[in-house]
């Protein structure tokens, strides 16, 4: 497995990963922490946070006309990782979060906006 | 498991999870976009073209909306925990959230007693470097209710 990456690095893989996703609004991006448990742990362990495209921007091949499964392999699966030391978890996650609110915009986005354009456009609609 | 109602019980719930079984659980998030035959997509750009009349909304006009999902996982007791969003302004808050959970934070202090308001950012431990590691596995040992008071949350749904 490729070596974990520095938080910066995650970073902007992670951006990447999901503007490639969000622009192709197809696949999934697929986020991971767990304690990392070194047996030498008497404190609050690492934080170990992994990322995967779960193989799915992997390119679709067509057969006879249906999509052919590709299997997953280390040319077409993404997938990184970085561990986060106990101390630091605060000043990443605060990172982390908004990274996430700016690349998931595939998601709904607040509907009173939504509704006011809708409003507007009626009118110059009917106007 | 069902998916939970509310971002709040799960991050309470996961807490509780994490407090039982601090080393295994696992936290995964997942941005999804669904997959859609042919006739599901032509269905809803419809369905998207009725509801928004007046030129869909400039960015993407056919794109599905993606969902979050996240899950606590613990693979000792068989637990899971899970919630589900397609709301871009709870990403913020769950994943600020999520790294209070990675930190060692207790129901407690998640404060989330007050639904909807925001997270505070008082209470992770984080702050002074040298101190950091003492006072969060105090408050994970805190509250002595572990899987007690989870099963009676389970019990609710």
């Amino acid at each position: 497995m490729a070596p974990h990456l520095q938080a910066d690095e995650f970073f902007s893989s992670l951006t990447d990963l999901l503007a490639k996703t969000t622009q192709k609004s197809r696949g999934s991006v697929t986020l991971s922490q767990k304690p990392l448990i070194d047996n030498i742990t008497t404190t609050q362990p690492s934080i170990l946070i992994r990322a995967t495209d779960g193989n799915t921007s992997a390119p679709r091949t067509m057969k006879d006309g249906k999509v052919v499964k590709t299997k997953a392999s280390k040319a077409t699966k993404v997938k990184f990782s970085t561990v986060v030391p106990a101390d630091q978890l605060e000043a990443f996650y605060t990172r982390y979060a908004e990274i996430c609110k700016t690349g998931m915009t595939g998601l709904k986005k607040r509907d009173r906006k939504r509704k006011a354009k809708g409003k507007s456009g009626a009118k110059a609609a009917k106007a | 498991m069902t998916y939970l109602e509310t971002s709040q019980a799960y991050l309470e719930q996961s807490a509780q999870l994490l407090e039982a079984y601090p080393e295994t659980t696992r936290i995964t998030t997942k941005y999804n976009f669904p997959t859609e035959r042919p006739a599901q997509v032509l269905k809803r750009t419809k369905s998207q073209a009725k509801s928004n009349k007046p030129a869909p909304t400039s960015s993407e006009p056919a794109a599905p909306i993606a969902s979050l999902t996240l899950k606590t996982y613990n693979p000792e007791s068989g637990i899971t925990v899970q919630y589900r969003t397609n709301k871009l302004q709870e990403v913020g808050r769950l994943m600020t959230g999520l790294g209070k959970l990675a930190a060692g934070a207790d129901v407690a202090s998640l404060g989330l007693s007050a639904p909807g308001a925001d997270v505070e950012m008082t209470d992770a431990p984080e702050e002074g470097a040298g101190s950091a590691p003492a006072p969060a596995p105090a408050a994970v040992k805190g509250p002595a209710q572990g899987g007690k008071g989870k099963k009676k949350k389970g019990g609710k749904k």
